[in-house]
Parts: C-alpha cells; sequence; structure tokens
C-alpha cells in the first residue's frame, strides 16, 4: 500500500509539470497585462518598455517560464535598461513556494489567493454538505420506491436539474426569491454579495447570502448525484447477500441503512472524491452572478487584466488538488472496500 | 417499514442535519478565522453616535499607493489618506493644501523661463504617526518615481524633472528639464513617507514589496486605511492625528459592487450613501428614490478615432469629405436620447469639459443623410455594382469598426452599423476585451496595429490640464518603434507643431489660443467624431451632507462631509 | 421536442430575415413582451423573438460543430492510444489526463482569451459570422474530447485482441484499414452516445462563456450571449434573460433525452446513471 502511494505520487509529478507548461504557454499570449496598467488610459510608451522589463515579460518564454519555476535569484536581470544585467533576481519561483507579485496588485500571490479561498471553501463546503445529504436521502428513497409516482417525478425533475444551465437557475431563483417576493411583501433572500455591511460580517449574515449561490449550485449537482446514488441503490438492493440478510429476518430498516447503503455509497465516494477539488475554483458562473468575493471571481477579474502570476497560481492549485484528491480516493475506496488490493 | 415511517426518518434526518449545519455556522472552515467574527461591532449609522458613510464602488482598487497604480478609483482614494500639494475644487479651480500658496509667475514660485518651480510648504503638516511631513517626502517621491528599481505603472510627470531639492525642510525646488505645462495638473498627486520606505529602499534597493505599498495605513490626511477585504470592502477611519480641522465622520466604508444592479439596490435601500459610475439607464430609477444625481465633467468623452493613413486604414477615410460624411449620416442625437436616456450630448470638441479652451464653442455635425450621400457621391464612392455598398476604382467601402467589451459600446455600434448601411458604407463590428484590444505594437494588439479603420473608446485631455500628446508623426509605431502611441496612424504637420508648442507654453494665454486652433482643426478635419459625453455620475444620498465633487477626483474635501442624523 | 426546436430555430427563418434579427430602433428599447414584439425588445429595441432564432440556429451549429471537432480529436487520440498501446498510448494519455485535470470553465475562458479577436469574420451560405463564432467551436472541440478519448481507447484495447482483428492483421491489412475498417465501426454506439450528450454539454460551454462575455461577440446573437448582462435587468427586463435561458434549457434537456434513449436502444448493456 506504501509502495503504491509513493509510485503514485510520483506519477503526479511530472503530469503537473505538463500541466503548468501546456498552461502557461497558452497564458503567454492571452492579452497584456501592461496594456490596462494606465487606468483609463492607454498606457505610455515609455512606461511600457520599462515595465516589460521591470517585469520580465520582454523574455522569451522559456526563459520566464523558467523563472516562474525555479525562480532567478541565481542569476542577474536588467532592470535599468542599458542593456547589462546588474540586478540579482529575488523570486524563488514555484518549486521553492513562491508564486511570484500579482501584476496588478503587486501583492504576493499566495496572500492574494488566500483572502479568497475561504469564502469559496465556506461556500462550496456548504453546497457539497447539501447535495451529499439531499441526493442520499432522495436517492435512497426512490430507489426503495422505485417506479412510484414520487419516483417518477424526482426522475423527471432531476433530469430538468441535471439540463440546467447554473446562470439560468441562478437568475431565476434571484428573480422569484429575491424581486418577486419583495413586490409580494413575503421575506425575501438577499441576491448579491456575502454580507449586509450595514450588519456587518456575521455568521448569520453570510448563512443567510449563502441561500441563494448554495441552492444554485446544488440543483445542478443534485441532480446527477441522487440519480447515481438510486441505481447503485437499486443495484446493490438486488444482491444475493441482501436478500439473505433479509430472508434471516433482519429488520428491513437495518438491511437497507445498514448493509445496503453501506455498500451502495462505495462508488460514491469516487465520485465526491473527483468532485472535491473542483470546490476550490469555486463556480466562476455562480460567483460573478451573486457577486461572492471567491475564487472563482478573483479568476476572473485576473483574467481580464492577464495577470499570469494570479492565474497561473489558482490553476495550479486546483490541478494539484485533483491529482493528490485522485490518490486519496482510490486509498479510501480501497479501505472500505476490502476486496481491493493493490499489490503493485 | 411503511412510507409513513421513512418519511418520518427523512424528516428527522433533515432535522438532525439542520442543527449540524447551524452548530457549524460559525466555522465551517477551520483556516479562514479572518472570515468569522472579525467584524464584531456591526456597522450602525448612527450606532452610539458614531458617522459612517458606505459608498460604493464599481471596481476594486488594485493597489492604494500612489506610483504603483493608474487606476481611476485607486487615484480618486489617495486624496482620502494622503494629500496633493494642491488640489482642485468644485470648478476645478486649484488650492493649497501641503503648500502654503500656489507658485506662480506672480508670486516668484514659477522662474520666467518656466523651468524653475519653488514651492514653500506649510510647517503644521505630518504624517498620522507624528512625523512632520517635510520637503524631504517631496525629494524622496520623485526619487523613487524615476529609480529603475521600483517597478511604477508611470514615471509621468517625474520624468520630465531634472532634479528636485530641499534648501531647508518648508522649501522644495523643482526643476524642469524644459518648460513643462501641465505640472500644476500633474504633480505630487500623493507623496510617499520618506520615514517609512526609506530604510526599505536603502535595506532592499526597491520599495517593490515593502509593507506600506501593500497597504499603506500612515497618511497625512483626514482618513486612513483600517481594513481591506479583497473583494469585499475597504473600511477608513478618522485621522485622530490629523494637522487640519478634525475630520466630521467616524468612518468611510467602501463596498466593492461590480454589477450595476446591486449598486442601483443598495442606494434604493438607503444601504449606501453614495453610489459612483451610475449607468446612464439607472438615473430615472434612482432619483424616483430621492438620491441626487451629481454630474461631473471629467474631461472624458467617448470618440471615434478614424485611421487617416493610406499605407494602414481604409484609402476612403484619407479624404476629409468621406469622414465628413460618417459624421453627417450618424444620428448622434438619437444614441443620446434613447440609449443614454437624454442625459448627454454628444461633444463637439476634445475639451468639451473645459470651455476656456474650447473656444469659439464648436458646434457638431447635424444627422443629415442627405447631404452625406451628396458628399459621398461628389467624393467618387458610387455603389457601381448594385450592391448596396460603393465603391470606387474597384474598392468597396467597408470599414473594420473596433471597441472593447462593453455593452454600450457594442449597442452603440450595432446602431452605427445600420445608420451607415443607410447612405452606402458598410461596416464590420469587432469587440474585444480590454487588454487585448489595447494591447502593444509587439504583441500585435488590434488598436496598435491598426488593425481597425474606427476605433471607439473614451478620452480626453490630461484633465484638468488641456495637454493631449499622442498625434504626434513621431508616435506612429512601426517595427522600428513599436512603442508608438500614436495609434491613429495620423500625421498632420499642421496639428504635430501646434501639440508640441502647447505642452511648452506657460503663459496660459498663449497656450489657449494654440490650442483652440487645434480644436478648430480636429473638427474642420474631422479627425474624431464625439458620441457622448463621458462625465462622471455619481448618486449621493441626501443624508449626506457637504458633498462636493471636483471633475477631477471625489473627495477634496471629504474631511468636510456629514451625515445628518 | 429536438425537431420542434430545429423547426423554431431554422424554419423561424423563414419568418423573419435576418437584418430584422439585427434591425434596431432605439425609441422602442426594452419593451415588454406585446403583439409586435412576443418576446419583448432589447437595450437598443431589436425584436427577442426575431434574435431568438438566429440565436438558436448559432448555438445548434455551434454544438453540432464543436461535437464534430471533439469527436475527430477524442477517436484519433483514443484510436491511436488504444491500436498501438506501449509509449504513443502513455504520451497521449497523459496529455488527456493534463486536460482533465484542469475544470473545462477555467480552461474554455483562457482559450477563449487566447484566441479572441483575433479571427476575422467569415462568410458562409450567404450569410456573415463573426470570428468568434469559429473560435467558440474550435475552443469548445478542444476542451471536451478527453472523456470521448478514453472511451475509445477503452473499447479499442479490448476488441483488438479479438479474433477478427487478428485475422485482418494476420492477412497483412495496413494498420490504417484496420483502425477505420475493423474496430471503429465495432466501437460506435458509445461513440454515438457519447456524442449525442456532447453536444448538449457544446450548447452549454458556449452559453457560459457567452453569458461570461467571452464568448460570440454581436451583432451575431447566441442564446449565451443574449443573457450576457442580464443581471442588470434581472428586475427591469426579465423577457431579456427569460427566454433565452428558457431555450437552451429545453434544447439540453431533449438533446440529454435523446442520448439517454440511444443510450438503452444502442447499448443494451450499460446502465443509464
Amino acid at each position: 500500500m506504501g509502495r503504491y502511494i509513493i509510485k503514485r505520487l510520483l506519477q503526479g509529478i511530472p503530469l503537473l509539470f505538463f500541466i503548468s507548461i501546456i498552461l502557461f504557454v497558452l497564458m503567454m499570449n492571452m492579452g497584456d497585462p501592461v496594456a490596462t496598467m494606465g487606468g483609463r488610459r492607454v498606457t505610455r510608451a515609455s512606461d511600457y518598455e520599462r515595465l516589460r522589463r521591470q517585469l520580465g515579460l520582454d523574455k522569451p518564454i522559456y526563459t520566464q517560464y523558467l523563472y516562474w519555476l525555479i525562480g532567478n535569484d541565481w542569476t542577474k536581470t536588467d532592470v535599468d535598461g542599458d542593456g547589462v544585467a546588474e540586478t540579482p533576481g529575488t523570486r524563488r519561483g514555484v518549486l521553492r513556494g513562491d508564486f511570484g507579485v500579482s501584476l496588478v496588485s503587486r501583492k504576493p500571490v499566495l496572500q492574494v489567493i488566500g483572502e479568497r479561498l475561504p469564502n469559496t471553501l465556506i461556500l462550496m463546503l456548504a453546497s457539497e454538505f447539501v447535495i451529499i445529504v439531499g441526493s442520499l436521502l432522495v436517492g435512497v428513497y426512490s430507489a426503495l420506491r422505485q417506479y412510484s409516482a414520487l419516483d417518477h417525478i424526482i426522475t423527471a425533475l432531476s433530469f430538468i436539474g441535471y439540463s440546467m444551465p447554473i446562470f439560468f437557475i441562478a437568475l431565476l431563483s434571484m428573480y422569484i426569491f429575491g424581486v418577486l417576493f419583495k413586490r409580494w411583501g413575503l421575506p425575501y433572500l438577499p441576491t448579491v454579495g456575502m454580507f449586509d455591511p450595514q450588519a456587518g460580517k456575521t455568521t448569520a449574515q453570510v448563512l443567510w447570502h449563502m441561500v441563494l449561490p448554495v441552492l444554485s449550485i446544488s440543483i445542478i449537482s443534485f441532480a446527477a448525484y441522487s440519480r447515481y446514488i438510486r441505481s447503485t441503490m437499486l443495484e446493490v438492493l438486488g444482491q444475493d447477500y441482501i436478500r439473505t440478510a433479509r430472508a434471516k429476518g433482519l429488520p428491513r430498516r437495518e438491511v437497507v441503512y445498514v448493509h445496503a447503503l453501506k455498500n451502495a455509497s462505495l462508488p460514491i465516494v469516487t465520485v465526491v472524491g473527483l468532485d472535491l477539488p473542483l470546490l476550490l475554483g469555486g463556480a466562476v458562473v455562480t460567483e460573478r452572478i451573486f457577486a461572492w468575493p471567491g475564487m472563482g471571481r478573483l479568476f476572473l477579474d485576473h483574467v481580464s487584466r492577464s495577470d499570469l502570476p494570479v492565474v497561473m497560481g489558482i490553476l495550479m492549485m486546483i490541478a494539484t488538488a485533483v491529482v493528490v484528491f485522485q490518490i486519496l480516493t482510490d486509498i479510501v475506496y480501497a479501505w472500505l472496500d476490502p476486496r481491493i488490493r493493490y499489490e503493485k | 417499514m411503511n412510507a409513513k415511517r421513512f418519511v418520518l426518518t427523512f424528516v428527522t434526518a433533515m432535522v438532525i442535519f439542520g442543527f449540524i449545519l447551524t452548530a457549524c455556522g460559525p466555522k465551517p472552515v477551520p483556516e479562514g478565522p479572518t472570515v468569522e467574527e472579525t467584524q464584531a461591532a456591526p456597522v450602525q449609522p448612527g450606532d452610539g453616535g458614531r458617522k459612517v458613510a458606505t459608498l460604493i464602488y464599481t471596481q476594486e482598487f488594485d493597489n492604494l499607493a500612489p506610483l504603483y497604480t493608474d487606476m481611476w478609483f485607486a487615484w480618486t482614494t489617495w486624496q482620502m489618506f494622503l494629500h496633493w500639494a494642491w488640489e482642485f475644487d468644485e470648478k476645478n479651480e486649484p488650492f493649497p493644501r501641503l503648500v502654503t500658496e500656489i507658485p506662480s509667475q506672480e508670486n516668484g514660485g514659477l522662474s520666467a523661463d518656466g523651468r524653475t518651480l519653488t514651492m514653500k510648504l506649510r510647517d503644521d503638516i505630518k504624517w498620522s504617526d507624528g512625523t512632520p511631513v517635510t520637503a524631504d517626502d517631496f525629494v524622496f517621491t520623485w526619487e523613487m518615481a524615476v529609480s529603475p528599481n521600483n517597478t511604477v505603472t508611470s514615471t509621468y510627470p517625474y520624468d520630465k524633472i531634472e532634479s528636485v531639492t530641499a534648501p531647508d525642510p518648508q522649501t522644495v525646488v523643482v526643476t524642469f528639464a524644459e518648460p513643462f505645462a501641465p505640472w500644476l495638473a500633474t504633480l505630487w498627486h500623493g507623496i510617499l513617507p520618506a520615514h517609512i520606505l526609506r530604510p526599505v529602499y536603502e535595506a532592499e534597493g526597491t520599495i517593490d514589496n515593502a509593507e506600506w505599498i501593500k497597504t499603506p495605513k500612515v497618511g497625512c490626511g483626514p482618513y486612513l486605511l483600517d481594513t481591506w477585504e479583497s473583494g469585499s470592502y475597504a473600511r477608513f477611519v478618522r485621522n485622530e492625528n490629523y494637522w487640519g480641522s478634525r475630520p466630521i465622520l467616524d468612518e468611510i466604508f467602501i463596498r466593492f459592487v461590480p454589477d450595476d444592479a446591486s449598486q442601483v439596490a443598495a442606494l434604493q435601500a438607503g444601504d449606501a450613501d453614495l453610489g459612483t459610475f451610475i449607468a446612464y439607464s439607472d438615473i430615472p430609477t434612482l432619483q424616483q428614490a430621492g438620491l441626487n444625481i451629481v454630474t461631473e465633467p471629467s474631461g472624458y468623452n467617448e470618440w471615434m478615432f478614424f485611421l487617416v493613413n493610406d499605407q494602414v486604414g481604409h484609402p476612403a477615410l484619407t479624404d476629409v469629405n468621406v469622414r465628413k460624411a460618417i459624421a453627417l449620416s450618424i444620428d448622434r442625437e438619437a444614441i443620446n436620447r434613447d440609449l443614454l436616456l437624454g442625459l448627454t450630448k454628444p461633444p463637439a470638441s476634445f475639451w468639451d469639459a473645459m470651455p476656456f479652451y474650447n473656444d469659439p464653442p464648436l458646434q457638431n455635425y447635424p444627422y443629415d443623410p442627405e447631404e452625406a450621400k451628396r458628399l459621398l457621391d461628389a467624393a467618387g464612392w458610387v455603389d457601381s455594382d448594385g450592391d448596396g455598398v460603393r465603391d470606387k476604382d474597384g474598392i468597396p467601402l467597408e470599414l473594420d469598426y473596433g471597441t472593447t467589451i462593453r455593452e454600450i459600446r457594442q449597442d452603440v455600434q450595432a446602431v452605427v452599423q445600420q445608420q451607415l448601411a443607410q447612405v452606402g458604407i458598410k461596416v464590420n463590428l469587432y469587440s474585444v476585451e480590454a487588454d487585448v484590444y489595447f494591447a502593444s505594437y509587439g504583441e500585435e494588439g488590434p488598436a496598435a496595429t491598426g488593425q481597425y479603420d474606427i476605433q471607439q473608446w473614451s478620452d480626453g485631455p490630461l484633465f484638468p490640464d488641456a495637454d493631449l500628446y499622442y498625434w504626434l508623426c513621431s508616435e506612429i509605431p512601426s517595427d522600428e518603434y513599436p512603442a508608438g502611441s500614436n495609434w491613429f496612424y495620423l500625421c498632420d504637420e499642421e496639428l504635430d507643431s501646434l501639440i508640441q508648442l502647447q505642452a511648452t507654453q506657460v503663459n496660459i494665454k498663449e497656450r489657449q489660443q494654440t490650442i483652440s486652433k487645434i480644436n478648430q482643426l480636429f473638427y474642420d478635419k474631422v479627425y474624431i467624431l464625439g458620441l457622448w459625453q463621458d462625465p462622471d455620475i455619481y448618486a449621493v444620498n441626501p443624508r449626506l451632507k457637504n458633498v462636493k465633487f471636483s471633475g477631477v477626483t471625489m473627495f477634496f474635501n471629504i474631511g468636510e462631509w456629514d451625515l445628518a442624523q | 421536442m429536438l425537431v420542434l426546436l430545429f423547426i423554431y430555430a431554422f424554419g423561424g427563418a423563414l419568418i423573419f430575415p435576418e437584418s430584422y434579427a439585427n434591425y434596431t430602433d432605439t425609441s422602442l428599447r426594452l419593451s415588454p413582451p406585446s403583439a409586435r414584439h412576443p418576446f419583448g425588445t432589447d437595450t437598443i429595441g431589436r425584436d427577442v423573438l426575431a434574435r431568438t432564432i438566429y440565436g438558436g440556429q448559432i448555438s445548434l451549429i455551434i454544438g453540432l460543430l464543436a461535437v464534430s471537432i471533439e469527436s475527430l480529436v477524442g477517436i484519433l487520440v483514443g484510436a491511436l492510444a488504444g491500436y498501438y498501446g506501449g509509449f504513443l498510448d502513455s504520451l497521449l494519455m497523459r496529455i488527456t489526463e493534463a486536460m482533465l485535470n484542469i475544470p473545462e470553465i477555467f480552461l474554455l475562458i483562457v482559450m477563449a482569451k487566447f484566441f479572441g479577436g483575433r479571427i476575422p469574420e467569415i462568410h458562409l451560405l450567404g450569410r456573415v459570422f463573426s470570428g468568434s463564432v469559429i473560435v467558440i467551436v474550435v475552443i469548445i472541440g478542444l476542451t471536451s474530447w478527453m472523456y470521448l478519448a478514453r472511451i475509445v481507447r477503452a473499447e479499442f484495447l479490448s476488441l483488438k485482441e479479438n479474433e477478427f482483428v487478428l485475422a485482418a492483421r494476420a492477412t497483412g491489412t495496413s494498420n490504417f484499414e484496420i483502425i477505420f475498417r475493423h474496430i471503429l465501426p465495432n466501437s460506435i454506439a458509445p461513440i454515438i452516445v457519447s456524442a449525442t450528450l456532447g453536444v448538449a454539454n457544446a450548447i452549454l460551454a458556449e452559453a457560459y462563456i457567452s453569458f461570461l462575455g467571452l464568448g460570440v461577440q454581436p451583432p451575431t446573437a447566441t442564446w449565451g450571449n443574449m443573457l450576457d448582462g442580464a443581471n442588470n435587468y434581472l428586475e427591469s427586463a426579465p423577457w431579456l434573460w427569460f427566454f433565452p435561458g428558457l431555450l437552451i434549457l429545453l434544447t439540453v434537456l431533449s438533446i440529454n433525452f435523446l442520448g439517454d434513449g440511444l443510450r438503452d436502444a444502442l447499448d443494451p448493456h450499460s446502465r443509464a446513471v
């Protein structure tokens, strides 16, 4: 087992290198970070040349990638524009934990991301929680009551939810619970932001503002999850050991919740494990619509100004999380299901 | 087990999970203590007599340190915690702030040749940590702006300065390399605290990574930065150590609200006292809700720029009559009336917001498609092949028209396309993101390389100065000079010499005459065409008192703002 | 249902000419649904009904074209990896994995900026498409082929040891022919199912990216870019976002149903999940 984990980790490293190169090349040609630095004016020509030189943007792409990866403190750069490299570099590179400095805010990338990460995690963990709990309940129910009227309705609804573009459900729910409820004099939900500044950033406020975004994110994934649970549950319920357990006269509740659900939840672990790292990126569209100050909006803001260090930081963080979670999922899976052994 | 029991279990489980959710609520994320409960005291207006004004910014400032950003929202916020040497009032007139009087030739502050500026500082000004503000801070600010080790966003206008010296702590002497007319409008927008940053510069060789540059908490203005939470808000509190008269408000709370609809809702509900960059379409709603709308000309107008160059642009555009025909066939009044709700007018002059220079005032070209057709016919552009598009010598009158992604711009593009089609001019529309649009010549930016025959964005003189710099022949970009900023590829000898002349005319009367000539030239040759005025629009809740805006910045009298209880 | 939507998008074009969909009348801006404009008008007075028709055409065309690219890349990568195995397989699968490791929406945004504004508009079938349509088709195709590649590879791995393949190889049939004549036709069922569902995904992807303002640029309408800026009209003009949103939902829904049905019909072994 230990050797298996090490092997998987070693396989992950070249993969991440590979991803970083693809992304770097894409991003280098994405837009010009210096172009928007002039505020409401076009950046002045003299400043333009100087900034590109100082920020190292005039270097060939492989040099820039190298500096990004391992830093430039081992070499000297030309910052005053006389053609002589005289100033020692200060960047330490991603491999030594330095993701660079945002070209826009001049803050370290890790600080920029760190400020937004908690906001995204709050939103996404709450959504994931609602999704798992809700889809377990609904999935199990429709499996037990297969072909009942309610099962059909649930199946139909989940199909619609599955096909729903997230902005449509978000706009609809904002319109109904925010706008129409307000118009009808009912208690209405806030549509944007993370808290009401008049009330301050209290727990109650954040929870209250979370309702609509969580609802929107949940409905989409909820549909897929509950269908998945329903079918695995149906499969398990049809198997011999369940029939044996039932024949032995075990109470049905125990059969369903202890024996069947435990085994049916195995494949769900995989799905959840593979979904979790994506939560880091947040829901780009959802955060944009609900003006939630998370990673998704950070990504959009910085992409629009071609802020390569921040964008690379976010994407590499997600990619790393995906790799790690894949390994974790495999381990948990093996641990839950004694039939699986990773011998190699 | 029957259905009823199941439902019961279901409901119980839900309730339990509900409790768990509530219990987990305060700390759903262990590593995020900053998110929860840090704002223990709710911000209540009038709470215990505290006066808190809430402002909305439609964009978050990217950075708050002078020299390190050129973003408007950062620029205007500096005045809260960093005074300018002199500031501009609601009439855009300068008044002294850190200096005892504004240097002029009359008081001997400005030498006769316009190259030496002598500033006398007040002796009572100090930073919030008690250190006096002295001439040394000015010298240091200039040094930092031009130091090659600092990645400042712009060295302008400090790169026009030959030296800054401090003969004594209250005297600053600035020497320019050559007479520099725009000094009054562009110098000393916020100075750096030398006592904090110089040790950093000496230790690290740059101030790029200084703590003060990331979060400038020490200032010399009426308010100080207290907290700044990325993506949400920034909070400024009264500077208890302020050297001027005591600021009235206790706190200024700035919310970052990126979308217009939320800003309008917050203003309507009274959750915010001041809104910025109000969309024209929202003005009636806000007025109905009892908010005061303040329109402050800031020198910016939305322009169409024609690419007048027979090598790069469309050959038709080198003919002044074709450009005039385009001006006559766009119903700019209707665009302003319908799309901008009649709240603006099409500007006729680049100095529309500066009547002093728009003298005599220009009259806009009318909407007259028949005259436009006649002009085009006379210029030889006729529809010879009957495809609805005029042509000449086998070249169809088909123009590329590009702008950035913004709803109002794309809407106007569509309207213009239709109106020009009616006089037989075909227009292909392009819209790309701003950082792609304004990318440099070297990066093959579409504007810099002259890919669009007609370009559109919001521009103006260096308000409150009248300077304009990028129509010079020498600024046309090329492979040899990729940094060129003349993206209109226009080279008009007469215009060229006038622009160079006005930048050095320290005598205001002489400069006015030069600029009036430029103004008339732009108009007669139709090099640019004004679409709509682009003033800064604010919505102010009437309970916010003593609010005055300048077209230059919004906070010149922030210390006097008050809240009615 | 799907047929109805196709009729809506393509048949509707017989009733309204395209110029009508782009016809602006600024004095009529933002008028609510009425007899003359059943879906209302947008911010510059264009008829929303006509725009949903033409937008639908573009959205559906984007969906179909993107899936063609997706299938082409996916089948090629999957087939080569599965058939030849070894180093080529490892390399191609690493690329596939690398692409899969970044959420599609991030890739789409980065790619949209990469290609944005660089493709001129094209004339096809007497109509003008803004270059951004091509960009969107290509980037959706290039960011979605990975699952298909995996499916095809798995099929190839299991089929290449089959007797009929071994027999073909023994008689000296070229690799090319074996791949495209013998193995591919036998693995067509899962490819069809996957491609059908891919159309739905492509339409959604176009909608997301256009919603973020990075997709197809006006004046060419798509259901996605009609929703751009909808936030600002959430309250004042709900018809602006409701109709295009609803049409996307209906289209995706019916394609998903079709895909599900195809799966049951073509591939009785697989179970719907």
